[in-house]
């Protein structure tokens, strides 16, 4: 597959993040434009862990909601410190707002999108989406109404609509069967392919899904007599030939690299 | 029946509109047969206070009057107190304001018999007025107090959410805490109305001369008038049930989301 690395979007720099002991130590990684010729390639990137191993910290310190107590991330082509509202969030539990309906609280995504837009043409980019994502029929529903895997979807086409272009997501795929984690992972690759720059950053301790959506993953774990997880592996999904393949979950290799894994996290 | 009978002891166990209606009016129909077995002389009978309710219907026209300057003085009291509450709730989460709000939760111990004589020195010529100030002064701390209490229990996430959507602390303010919240201002209005009308009693107990039921209530205490007091206590009863329900309906229709809110 012809591709190629281009610049830097992404760098976590010696992160370090105590509470009352070490969660985190010197957690360093790099996320690169990837550019395939004729298409809008964005990146899918996935930070696997142990529950517990500080992987929702480390989420929210990408997002620049938490301060580390050490180091930090910086963004974007000019490379600088992230601030909260520049990387979009689809918590563990897609909190959206109960007080409006899913037509109205994907509007307010594109309402702070700093674009100038007419209401009908609002409309028509919500209208879109939706249809794009099975929600047309739910537009006039409240939050309270929809199944965990609709409002997950409504949380991250309300991202998608804000103009983030990266986007984290902190467990996508806990508690969806599977058919629905099929329909998240099309969802995450249609999101990751509408932009070039575009890059889904996936926190989750499913390794195999998020393997296989993935174009690198990063393993956070605990290392012998050392307090506080940090990046111990990096796969490269690329060159292993594992990715950008929807078919990848059938493949006895990569299955052979998720069992592999599984001992490593 | 018997799985029936078993469920009405069984916690959580969920009964059926029309079980549920039929358990209300049994219950109330023992308590009101063991009331009226029971009265004596000092606790005047279900009967007897129906009957001093229709009689002073009937022959007292101060009663339908005062029913109205009670009524009224409560709609402009808890209206203004609303108001009040809300404002001063949003400004504690400015620093500057935060502890006027506090210093206001805290009144909740001052009694109003204690300021009536301030209050009325400082509002010599307005028997109405004073009566509102009363009011407020009796109902905007507890108003408060709910209502902060709501914006504490908010979850952080939703903080988070919007700045994720590049919301500034002024809109985040606005969408989570004011729009967001408006329907359980409703709720605080409609859970503190039984403490508004202990307040509206009093204030009319202690500032007479314009009337209404409080007014009514102490008079009718110096002639230990039981069957009159009871009829109005009857009246406040009935009256709070109502716009309890009134209320819970109109938070229903204004916001339809809070009636998903509610787990079967
Ligand atoms: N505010 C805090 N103060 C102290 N310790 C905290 C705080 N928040 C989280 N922790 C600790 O940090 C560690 C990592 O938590 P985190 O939520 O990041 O785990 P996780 O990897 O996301 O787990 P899961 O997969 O179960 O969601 C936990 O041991 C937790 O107890
Ligand atoms: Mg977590």
């Amino acid at each position: 597959m012809s591709h190629t690395i281009q610049e830097l979007l992404l760098k976590v720099h010696q992160v370090n993040l105590r509470y009352d002991k070490q969660i985190l130590r010197d957690v360093n990684f790099e996320i690169h434009n990837i550019v395939r010729p004729d298409m809008n390639q964005g990146q899918v990137v996935s930070l696997v862990g142990r529950s517990g191993v500080g992987k929702t910290q480390l989420f929210k310190i990408l997002a620049g909601l938490i301060k580390p107590s050490t180091g930090k991330v910086t963004i974007d082509i000019d490379q600088h410190e992230v601030k909260p509202g520049e990387v979009g969030i689809i918590p563990q539990n897609y909190i959206l707002f109960n007080h409006r309906t899913v037509y109205h609280n994907l509007k307010i995504g594109l309402d702070f999108s700093g674009k100038k837009i007419s209401e009908k043409e609002e409309q028509d980019i919500i209208n879109e989406y939706a249809d794009k994502f099975h929600l047309r029929e739910h537009l006039k529903k409240y939050p309270m109404m929809l199944s965990g895997g609709q409002r997950q979807r409504v949380s991250i086409i309300q991202q998608v609509l804000t103009g983030n272009k990266f986007i984290l997501l902190d467990e996508p795929f806990s508690g969806l069967d599977m058919l629905m984690i099929d329909r998240v992972v099309d969802l995450l690759l249609n999101v990751s392919t509408i932009n070039d720059f575009n890059t889904l950053i996936i926190v989750s301790h499913d390794i195999e899904n998020a393997l296989a959506i993935s174009d690198t993953a990063f393993i956070l774990a605990n290392q012998e007599g050392q307090e506080g997880a940090t990046i111990t592996e990096k796969i490269d999904l690329v060159s292993l030939g594992f990715a950008w393949n929807p078919g990848i979950k059938q493949n006895a290799q990569f299955q052979e690299l998720v069992a592999g894994m599984k001992h490593r996290i | 029946m018997k799985e029936q009978l078993k469920g009405l002891v069984q916690p959580f166990h969920t009964l059926n509109k029309k079980a549920m209606l039929a358990l209300i009016v049994g219950e109330t129909a023992i308590a009101l047969l063991l009331w009226q077995l029971s009265g004596s002389e000092l606790i005047p009978r279900p009967t007897d206070i129906m009957k001093s309710f229709f009689t002073m219907l009937h022959s007292n026209p101060e009663f339908m009057e005062n029913i109205i300057i009670s009524l009224s003085l409560s709609f402009q009291g808890m209206g203004i107190s609303l108001i009040l509450a809300l404002f001063i709730s949003y400004l504690s989460l400015i620093p500057l304001f935060s502890p006027i709000a506090n210093f206001i939760i805290k009144c909740r111990y001052l009694t109003l018999a204690g300021l009536n004589f301030t209050f009325i020195v400082l509002l010599p010529n307005d028997p109405h007025l004073l009566k509102i100030s009363l009011l407020l002064f009796g109902i905007v701390p507890f108003f408060v107090t709910s209502f902060l209490s709501i914006l504490d229990g908010i979850n952080t996430q939703e903080y988070d959410l919007c700045k994720t959507l590049r919301m500034n602390s002024w809109q985040t303010m606005w969408e989570v805490v004011i729009v967001g919240r408006i329907d359980q201002a409703l709720e605080v209005m409609r859970q503190n109305f039984a403490i508004s009308w202990i307040m509206i009693t009093t204030v009319e107990g202690l500032q007479m001369s314009g009337g209404g039921l409080g007014t009514m209530v102490v008079k009718s205490s110096r002639f230990i008038d039981l069957g009159t007091i009871y009829a109005i206590l009857l009246t406040i009863f009935f009256l709070g049930v109502f716009f309890d329900y009134i209320l819970g309906v109109i938070r229903h229709w204004l916001f339809p989301y809070t009636k998903l809110q509610i787990r079967k």
